[in-house]
């Protein structure tokens, strides 16, 4: 058996021998090197991109506020002192709205008022009044109501570019007894709310969709009448049973407006809106706030066939095209006015609701920029990055041009983008600011990952200073 | 018993003149309640996965259950759960979960959407949720789409500490997150108001950082205290659902859809004896007396829909009083951060950072001179 034996001329070597002096050094100082090179990238690596915002452009924006002029021309009228003394009235009811109101007997492109008698006839941005220094305050009341009318913000949906309208035909049960399975929805909806949406297409982009459900149970037991039943106003509050109605489609994040078209069952018919005190009352429509409309139909019981009758279809798409205009913030005409009823809405309502929903987005658009500016200094992980900054900057730039817009439609869309883009800005999925990361969990991620690499460098780096100052003394 | 005559002798005549009142507000559709909100929203994130944490799956479904029962329509609930449970090899009643001795309800049973599953309930996730920062693509049923006028309910379950709570053993979220998270909720008119309720170990810590606006926050356990599971159910071996969930739901069950019950009723009925622990409130933020908040202000969906009236209630009551089972995981969750932050404040902390560096240094230096 032949032992191993180191061939005679190989000795172990000292691996202290092994490079010169100066080699090992720069192996050395290589490593440090490298480490020192690579500080650059791991900050940069770590570190969270955060842009300047333009702070002060976004702080001068909220001492703007969004005003008005409103121009009216008064016809016929040989007083000259009248022009100057609404003008004064007229005012005073509006100073708070953001209105700066002149009227005069000049020709321009606004509303105009013309003297006639009998009630106020109210035309598309016209005005048929008995104008006399007598009637003025009346006529300024009047005016303010048409300018500026009071709105309810809990009713009326909150402003987007594009809504989803989801009409329903619920029938309770159709399996017993009668039932409405059809209904001429494509016609009703041109004759009844094109309208209204074509008027309103320069605040909105609608898409309309349309059902009919065979089984739609109700959530409780309508109260028993002598004739029939009926719902309690407790009843209304949760008479949509969404847990079991499927109402509309999921496709798109727009707001839905839904309008229902309630058929009960033969169990339930007729079926009644009972008042506070438990009696019946004629309504057979209801509104829930922000959300839509809802019509109960009971049909006759010698209804012939399933289709939905046209007189019904007429009396509940006219309902929903009231509850659509409730919803969407349209403001309704005094009740003493009388208007054009070929027109779906005036130019006065129409105006009335730009201006508004104008001055809603502007704000909307002031708060948002404001609270993206507070947030980013408020949160320090928050990145910013150049998509945010762009949409602060395009934002304040359609806040500039909404200013200086001289047209109603002009200025509700520059609000609008402004909205659009601060609201962008603010939901930027890159805007999450970083998990809060206490100084503690830092060094417990870095001390197992460096130190046990950088111990034995500093040890060498410190053996070869000691001996290279051995070596100079 | 002659104070708590007279006191039910109030209440009912507070409840009945409250009613008479309602009566009329309601006789107008558009009147305002007392509570500004026209639409409800419902957060529930069970943050556990895993088969020994049924009990949290069992939370909160049973938290989703009551709150599609009083009328938040599943559109407008967002439920985050690991969704292991149901469906587990070792579940004995496959595709149910049950929360209650004797297996009468079946949480899981109908209609169950869960619109964050498995591994996508993530921190990351929750606070995308609540901010709004999602990518275009997100479909609608995972988003949060409130308003300024939503009532928000936030509801948490899972293995937490002293400011913390731990996602699916791999993350944590700590308050800190939450509160800025609802800040910018604020910020942005994400909401009316704010109910945040939290079943964890030490759960009241969670809400103390919390500075925005309008929020209602209420937690299991106090801080350095554990929150017990409430029973052990021998064929499933494992335990079904914690102790103050098991109560809130109890007593949710006895309210319906058109309740007038308060928070502060609901904040009255925590008997810590019970629980075992002592559940907190902070209503400092919350700008409403709490006994005029009506619990259908956050649990019910305020004009839109209605869920049946239950059937089969929750017979936690009735069944066999068990012994109070310890938690063992959260307990060594609590006690391993206890030790290590414990009540010690910041200057220590620093300092002892501070120390470890000098002793590193020493080391190495010691090290390098040694040698030569």
């Amino acid at each position: 058996m032949a032992s191993h034996v180191h061939p005679t001329d190989t000795t172990l070597r000292d691996p202290a021998g092994l490079f010169s002096e100066s080699i090992r050094r720069l192996i050395i100082a290589s490593y440090w090197l490298v480490i020192i090179a690579a500080i650059p990238l791991w900050w940069q690596t770590t570190s969270i991109e955060r842009l300047s915002l333009p702070t002060s452009r976004v702080h001068a924006q909220a001492a703007n506020t969004l005003r008005f002029p409103v121009h009216i021309r008064l016809e016929n009228v040989q007083d000259d002192s009248l022009a100057p003394a609404l003008q004064q009235f007229v005012q005073e009811r509006t100073q708070t709205s953001g209105l700066d109101v002149t009227v005069d007997d000049k020709d321009a492109d606004s509303y105009t008022i013309t003297l006639a008698g009998g009630p106020p006839l109210v035309m598309e941005r016209q005005l048929t009044y008995p104008v006399r220094s007598g009637t003025l305050p009346a006529l300024a009341d009047t005016l303010a109501a048409l300018l500026v009318p009071p709105v309810d913000v809990h009713r009326v949906a909150q402003y987007s570019p594009r809504y989803r309208l989801a009409f329903t035909l619920l029938n309770e049960d159709a399996a017993a007894g009668t039932s409405i399975s059809s209904w001429d929805v494509s016609r009703a909806i041109s004759r009844h709310l094109s309208p209204i949406l074509n008027s309103l297409s320069v605040l909105h982009n609608f898409t309309v969709e349309s059902q009919v459900q065979f089984h739609a149970p109700l959530a409780f037991s309508p109260v028993a009448l002598p004739h029939g039943y009926g719902l309690t106003p407790e009843d209304l509050t949760v008479f949509v049973n969404s847990a079991e109605w499927s109402l509309s489609s999921s496709v798109s994040n727009d707001p839905v407006l839904h309008f229902i078209l309630f058929i009960p069952s033969e169990s339930h018919k007729p079926l009644q809106i009972l008042d506070s005190n438990g009696n019946p009352s004629s309504s057979d429509a209801f509104l829930l706030p922000q959300w839509g409309g809802i019509v109960i139909y009971n049909p006759p019981s010698d209804l012939d066939s399933s289709q939905l009758p046209p007189s019904a279809l007429t009396s509940v798409f006219s309902t929903f095209a009231h509850q659509l205009l409730i919803l969407l913030g349209v403001p309704s005409l005094l009740p003493e006015m009388r208007t054009d009823p070929s027109s779906a809405l005036t130019g006065w309502q129409l105006d009335a609701l730009l201006r508004r929903r104008a001055s809603e987005n502007a704000d909307g658009a002031r708060d948002t920029l404001e609270s993206i500016v507070k947030l980013v200094d408020q949160i320090e992980n928050m990145p910013v990055g150049q998509d945010v900054r762009g949409d602060v900057q395009n934002s304040l730039t359609a806040l500039d041009k909404m200013y200086a817009s001289t047209s109603l439609n002009e200025t509700l869309h520059q609000s609008a983008d402004a909205l659009t883009l601060a609201s962008r800005a603010f939901f930027n999925p890159g805007m999450l600011a970083l998990l809060y990361f206490p100084a503690e969990h830092k060094y417990a991620v870095y001390t197992p990952l460096f130190a046990s690499a950088v111990i034995p460098l500093i040890a060498a780096a410190m053996r070869e200073f000691r001996a290279w100052r051995k070596e100079r003394r | 018993m002659l104070v708590s005559f007279v006191h039910l002798l109030l209440l009912f005549s507070w409840s009945w003149r409250t009613l008479a009142s309602h009566e009329q507000l309601v006789g107008d559709f558009f009147s305002k309640s007392t509570s500004n909100h026209t639409n409800n929203w419902a957060v529930l994130v069970c943050s556990s996965r895993y088969w020994f944490n049924y009990r949290h799956m069992a939370n909160a479904l049973g938290m989703y259950r009551t709150v599609k029962r009083l009328g938040i329509p599943d559109s407008n609930i967002i439920l985050m759960l690991a969704d292991d449970a149901a469906c587990n090899s070792r579940n004995k009643f496959p595709g149910s979960v049950y929360a209650n001795p004797g297996r009468g309800l079946d949480l899981y049973g109908d209609n169950i959407e869960v619109d964050y599953r498995g591994y996508e309930v993530t921190v990351e996730n929750f606070i995308r949720v609540l901010t709004g920062r999602m990518e275009p693509s997100v479909p609608r049923s995972k988003r949060l789409l409130t308003d300024a006028n939503s009532n928000v309910f936030v509801y948490m379950t899972g293995h937490g500490g002293n400011e913390f709570l731990k996602f699916q053993d791999n993350e944590e979220i700590s308050a800190f997150d939450i509160a800025d998270a609802f800040e910018q909720m604020w910020q942005k008119k994400r909401y009316n108001e704010i109910f945040f309720m939290i079943d964890t170990c030490q759960a009241n810590t969670m809400y103390t950082k919390f500075y925005s606006p309008n929020i209602l926050a209420t937690g299991s356990a106090k801080l350095d205290q554990n929150s017990y599971s409430y029973e052990n159910d021998n064929d499933l071996g494992v335990h079904i659902i914690d102790r103050y969930t098991h109560y809130v739901l109890e007593y949710m069950e006895r309210i319906n859809k058109t309740s007038h019950q308060t928070m502060r009723d609901l904040f009255d009925s925590y008997d810590p004896v019970k629980i075992s622990s002592d559940p907190g409130v902070r209503a400092d933020l919350f700008r409403r007396p709490l006994d005029e908040v009506l619990i259908t202000d956050f649990f019910g969906g305020v004009a839109q829909v209605e869920v049946q009236e239950s059937t089969t209630p929750f017979s936690g009551a009735d069944g066999p009083e068990s012994v109070p089972a310890a938690d063992t995981r959260p307990r060594v969750a609590a006690t391993a951060f206890t030790t290590e932050t414990g009540v010690q404040d910041e200057s220590w902390r620093t300092m002892r950072t501070w120390g470890g560096v000098v002793l590193l240094g020493a080391l190495v230096g010691w090290v390098g001179s040694r040698t030569v």
